[in-house]
């Protein structure tokens, strides 16, 4: 052989960094042979934006309402108009009209009806009142019918006229809910790529053996560990950057070079936060079917925990101690500030620096926990 | 671990012996340092033993077989040696790097071709090469220069971008070996490296080992095989395995010698042979003569050559009309029998 001709093999540094572009190369020609699994990945948070998006928190319309008029004066009448008014403009409810209050009770009873408004005999400004009795099992019904019913007998009595309107003032743009879950959907999309390209993909090479032509070579574990978190994170952020740019297109939030820009970043770092949990996670695993017994659990934990559909301050203390060491917390966060609130890139910074901090610990743990005897 | 074996009857016969072959070994004058020499090498699963005190040397340029049915620890020490699993107690050095102190120094010289597929099915020939030389720290010209040079050598140019996971068995196999020698190792680990192939794909594989040997003669290459008749076309030195030991160790002839009977013999003739036949047969040297019924006959060889041929002179001599005959020479199968009382296949 030429070996004289032939220039020394790298070490230390040199070394490293040739390892990591060894891993990375085979990481990104994988996906790149598979495009349908990154396209998969993307499709499910998608999907799941379209239809969470529509199911949730939009507005409620045709709650079957049975209105009793036992009253039959004018004050009942207008309490009618009110509920008529509801039902042609807003569309909140569908009303029957009766004077049959056993009747009606028993159509609550059988979830025919979502809520009887009673109007008793004598009703008056004064009392008595109206009576309310709603299918509480279903809380948001409730809620709605039984504050739009309070504001109509407010309306009617002029109680309303009196009182001071309070100063309401929106500080923000306003944002729908489909909107507002563009940036926890992100996040879903970095933990999708991240578990297709890092979790499994470590597994996958224990199982069918790929692992062990790495390990006979000469770079060293954290070399490796670098490699394949990094390789992970790269494909879980072009995951995250095009279901970013796909929620900029298709909601009207205002695209703002610089928020896109630290929006990317906030992408990366979570991505990276994630790859090295994931590989923690699986530094010892051997099975395939470890993953996908995880994944599930995995995703409850990171995902809902994180305030992607509810607000963090709802939570018990239990679930907040978890949020708070939730890198998708930071970045769903971060992303939040700077789509949603138009914040500056600076005022990101500490939950950029949780999400790296939360990698360098995970990748040293796995890099300890990491096993290279096979 | 008592293990009944049945040791030949006269040991003085056996050429070589471990401790023996060792010594020798060092009473030659000592050009290069040992490829591989292990001292006591020993790896216990809990309680059962995979490889008992595994104590052998290797010169470079050498090629050295280990032998044995499946679960004698020839995996086992194969993966010691590359660093893959620690051993329990004892070590091993090669190219002189201690292979629990020493780890990276004895990755960077030696090179592997294991049982399992390590190439990549997603990724092209060339591909899988270039991601493995990269974790050998060669980039660039050299790193292209020297996939090709691979390639090549292997019969795989034509192919080499072609998806891994659409080359045949063969080809995969010739992937693997050109993975494991791109950096130009000065220790091959070979594990197996035909098994599961067809005999033509077998055969290319050996040619290719033969070349690979012969444009670096420095290579030491150390190869684990079940299969005898590879052992004998590839190997210098062989070791026999069993229950995690080396019985013997020898070249493949000198193992074949120390054998107390020789050629395997069969014959049917007509008519039926005469008692005294028989007892000239064995003042011949047939040793374990089994006569059927009568007219076919079987028995084995005393050392020496010939010994079939004459036999069947002799008969003809004798008026016996030779029907057919068989010769068949002693192979390392029948020394693994000798010294553990079983035929490979069986175990």
């Amino acid at each position: 052989m030429r070996r004289g001709a032939e220039l020394r093999p790298a070490r230390g540094i040199r070394l490293a960094l040739l390892g990591i572009a060894a891993v990375c190369q085979r990481a990104y020609l994988t996906i790149w042979r598979q495009p349908l699994l990154l396209v998969s990945t993307m499709l499910f948070p998608v999907i799941y934006l379209v239809v969470l998006g529509n199911s949730l928190n939009r507005h409620l319309t045709g709650l079957p309402l049975a209105v009793v008029d036992e009253a039959g004066n004018s004050l009942a009448a207008e309490c009618r108009r009110g509920v008529l008014a509801l039902q042609t403009g807003r569309g909140l409810v569908k009303a029957t009209f009766s004077a049959d209050r056993a009747g009606a009770l028993d159509d609550l009873r059988g979830g025919r009806v979502r809520g009887v408004w009673v109007l008793p005999f004598g009703l008056a400004a004064r009392g008595p009142a109206p009576a309310f009795i709603g299918d509480n099992t279903d809380r948001a019904s409730y809620d709605a019918l039984e504050s739009t019913l309070a504001e109509i007998w407010a309306d009617v009595t002029g109680a309303r006229r009196q009182a001071a309107p309070a100063a309401r003032l929106e500080a923000f743009p306003y944002v729908d809910y489909l909107t507002y879950l563009g940036p926890a959907i992100v996040c879903l999309a970095i933990f999708m790529g991240s578990m297709v390209s890092g979790g499994l993909q470590v597994i996958e090479d224990r199982m069918f053996g790929y692992h062990e032509g790495y390990l006979v070579t000469p770079i060293s574990t954290g070399t490796l560990v670098t490699g394949h978190i990094l390789a992970g994170a790269v494909v879980a952020s072009v995951a995250g950057v095009l279901v970013l740019l796909l929620i900029l297109m298709i909601t009207p939030l205002p695209f703002q070079a610089e928020a896109v820009a630290a929006s990317i970043l906030t992408v990366f770092l979570t991505s990276l936060a994630i790859a090295s949990l994931w590989f923690l996670l699986f530094a010892r695993a051997r099975r395939a079917s470890v993953l996908r017994g995880m994944f599930g659990i995995i995703n409850v934990l990171l995902f809902f925990p994180s305030g992607a559909l509810y607000p963090v301050e709802s939570y018990p203390r239990w679930l907040r101690a978890l949020s708070d060491v939730n890198p998708l917390t930071y970045g769903l966060r971060a992303l939040r500030d700077l789509l949603l609130r138009g914040a500056r890139p600076e005022s990101c910074l500490p939950e950029w620096i949780f999400l790296l901090t939360f990698a360098l610990v995970c990748g040293v743990m796995t890099q300890v926990l990491f096993r290279r005897e096979v | 671990m008592s293990l009944s074996r049945p040791q030949p009857s006269d040991p003085g016969v056996i050429e070589v012996t471990t401790e023996e072959s060792i010594a020798r070994w060092f009473e030659e004058p000592a050009d290069r340092a040992p490829a591989i020499e292990t001292d006591a090498l020993t790896k216990k699963f809990g309680s059962v033993v995979a490889n008992d005190a595994v104590t052998f040397a290797v010169r470079p340029g050498e090629t050295f077989g280990l032998l044995g049915p499946n679960g004698a620890g020839k995996t086992t020490l194969i993966r010691m040696l590359t660093t893959l699993l620690p051993p329990t107690s004892g070590t091993a050095r090669i190219q002189g790097h201690d292979i629990r102190k020493e780890r990276p120094a004895v990755r960077a010289v030696i090179g592997t071709v294991s049982q399992a597929v390590t190439t990549d099915e997603n990724l092209t020939a060339r591909e899988n090469l270039s991601v493995q030389g990269k974790m050998y720290g060669l980039s660039g010209r050299t790193l292209s220069s020297r996939i090709e040079g691979r390639l090549r050598e292997v019969g795989l140019w034509d192919r080499r971008n072609q998806i891994a996971g659409t080359l045949s068995g063969g080809m995969r196999r010739r992937l693997e070996i050109a993975r494991g020698v791109l950096h130009a190792p000065q220790v091959l680990f070979l594990d197996e490296p035909t098994t599961g192939l067809d005999p033509q794909s077998r055969r290319g594989i050996w040619e290719m080992f033969g070349e690979r040997k012969a444009s670096d003669p420095g290579l030491a290459i150390i190869l684990t095989t079940h299969a005898m008749d590879e052992a004998d076309a590839l190997c210098d030195r062989v070791a026999i395995m069993d229950q995690g030991r080396i019985l013997c160790e020898g070249s493949p002839q000198s193992l074949k010698k120390a054998l107390q009977t020789g050629e395997r013999v069969a014959l049917e003739i007509e008519p039926d042979l005469e008692e005294a036949d028989g007892e000239a047969l064995r003042g011949m040297g047939a040793v374990n003569l089994r006569i059927g019924s009568g007219r076919s006959i079987a028995f084995q060889s005393r050392l020496g050559e010939g010994v079939g041929r004459r036999a069947a002179q002799l008969l003809e001599l004798r008026g016996y009309r030779i029907l057919h005959l068989t010769i068949e020479a002693v192979t390392l199968e029948d020394v693994f029998f000798s010294y553990t009382g079983r035929a490979l296949r069986e175990s």
